[in-house]
């Protein structure tokens, strides 16, 4: 068979639109799930049960669901049955941040955790309230030490937001599997596809390395 | 979509009118045809990551004593399946790759090729910090015994290894569970798959993705719990 591959350079300004959103994607869901994961680490930590239990079965089930069954689920069965009308987009944020939150929820946990009970005592003899300590002595040493998970995290959400093309977000991948059903070139296409991911990912696996060796933790 | 509130309004919910009409009579109706689903999943995922632990013991074991081309060559093929996303490597397997070597594939072979290839990058990158984390001298003292390299590698180190890896080997397990989802998207009639077939055709989404949410947490969770507690059990024998 003779290769086209006029058709990838003709749509690469799509293609790149797409990359842009799987990009955006990435920065907005992890901006969002910062915060989430730190909140339900906080809630997973609280001695009232009434508190720790609500927050442990949303990681749980989070956790233990795959993904793109969770979007599909945000997307036929709120507006439905729950009378949620979001975008595309929005249900993908959605699903996509409850998703890495519960991830990054367990990351924070054990770097919390980890962080030894003297630090805590430390600060509070020295007049702090357990807020102040918390903030200002347990969370800054607790986000160097996840620092490394986190990164390798990241780089699995930007793999999964290929995901929300099944709900027609317009990423990278949808954008991909568009134009191959458009020209018929699925060799050419679906190459280019995977080439722009690497392009994107290769560098962020690189760097989440560089990560893990610079702040490993060694004890 | 179907909009049925005939029972249960909640007025002033905080999500919005709530209206649920819970009715399991498709999942009932199509039991034998999500059950065959269940187990396509299951051979699916099991059969991918036998393919993931084969790849990855090969690749972990040559970049961790095959010398520096060797980790270099295949160093590119871990990192390559770091940064491409498993929906990527499905479709290009089912879809491009029989154009380049000229035979069709059916979607079940190609769900293996692809889970597998994925996942034994993972599994190549565990399998060689398990290698590393035995210390040095369990070799040397494998190779003054007598043995070849590739004796003491599989006589001595690697058990070791495999057992001080098994919960991380475990949770991609778990992946592989969770990742043969995926595999939807190129038409392998697994679980989320004839999930959607049903879902359409009785136009029940709650019910039926619901259903399919439960039964995946039901397969992963218990792994995942299994898992931790054969560590404890083999912990002992890990350690050097």
């Amino acid at each position: 068979m003779t290769f086209d591959w006029n058709v990838v350079w003709d749509n690469l300004p799509r293609l790149l639109e797409g990359a842009w959103m799987t990009i955006w994607l990435t920065m907005v869901t992890m901006a969002l799930a910062l915060p989430g994961g730190l909140i339900l680490a906080l809630l997973r930590l609280s001695p009232l049960r009434l508190v720790s239990a609500p927050a442990t079965a949303f990681v749980e089930f989070f956790r233990a669901t795959p993904l793109i069954l969770q979007i599909y689920w945000a997307y036929y069965v709120l507006p439905a049955y729950f009378d949620i009308q979001l975008s595309q987009l929005s249900t993908a944020i959605v699903g996509l941040t409850c998703n890495i939150s519960s991830f990054n929820s367990e990351t924070f946990r054990a770097g919390i955790v980890s962080i030894r009970e003297g630090q805590w005592n430390a600060g509070l003899a020295l007049g702090m309230s357990r807020a102040e300590v918390f903030i200002r002595i347990i969370l800054p040493q607790a986000v160097m030490r996840v620092l490394p998970a986190l990164a390798s995290t990241w780089v699995s959400l930007f793999k999964d937001t290929s995901l929300v093309s099944i709900i027609s977000v317009t990423d990278l991948s949808y954008m991909a599997l568009k134009v191959r059903s458009e020209t018929y070139r699925i060799l050419e296409v679906l190459t280019a596809m995977a080439v722009l991911y690497w392009l994107m990912g290769y560098p962020q696996a690189k760097i989440v390395d560089w990560i893990h060796r610079r702040w490993k933790v060694v004890e | 979509m179907e909009r049925d509130r005939r029972w249960g309004e909640l007025i002033g919910f905080p999500l919005g009118r709530i209206a649920l009409n819970i009715t399991l009579k498709p999942i009932i109706d199509s039991w034998p045809f999500l059950l065959k689903a269940l187990w396509i999943t299951v051979s699916l995922s099991i059969s991918s990551m036998l393919l993931g632990l084969v790849i990855g013991i090969i690749v972990g074991t040559l970049r961790t004593y095959g010398g520096r081309l060797v980790n270099a060559v295949l160093g590119f093929y871990v990192d390559t399946m770091r940064s491409i996303p498993l929906l990527v490597v499905l479709v290009w397997t089912f879809f491009a790759f029989p154009l380049v070597v000229g035979r069709s594939l059916d979607a079940m072979t190609a769900g293996i090729i692809g889970l597998g290839v994925h996942l034994g990058a993972y599994v190549a990158e565990t399998i060689r910090a398990g290698l590393t984390s035995v210390r040095r001298n369990q070799m040397q003292a494998g190779l003054a015994l007598g043995m070849s390299r590739l004796q003491a590698i599989r006589t001595i180190v690697l058990p070791q290894a495999l057992i001080r890896m098994m919960p991380a080997l475990g949770s991609l397990f778990v992946i592989a569970i969770k990742d043969s989802a995926i595999a939807s998207v190129i038409a392998v009639p697994e679980l989320l798959r004839q999930t959607q077939i049903v879902a359409g055709k009785t136009y029940r989404p709650f019910e039926l993705y619901t259903a399919a949410m439960i039964v995946y947490f039901l397969l992963c969770y218990p792994v995942a719990r299994l898992v931790d507690r054969a560590y404890r059990r083999l912990q002992r024998l890990g350690s050097s």
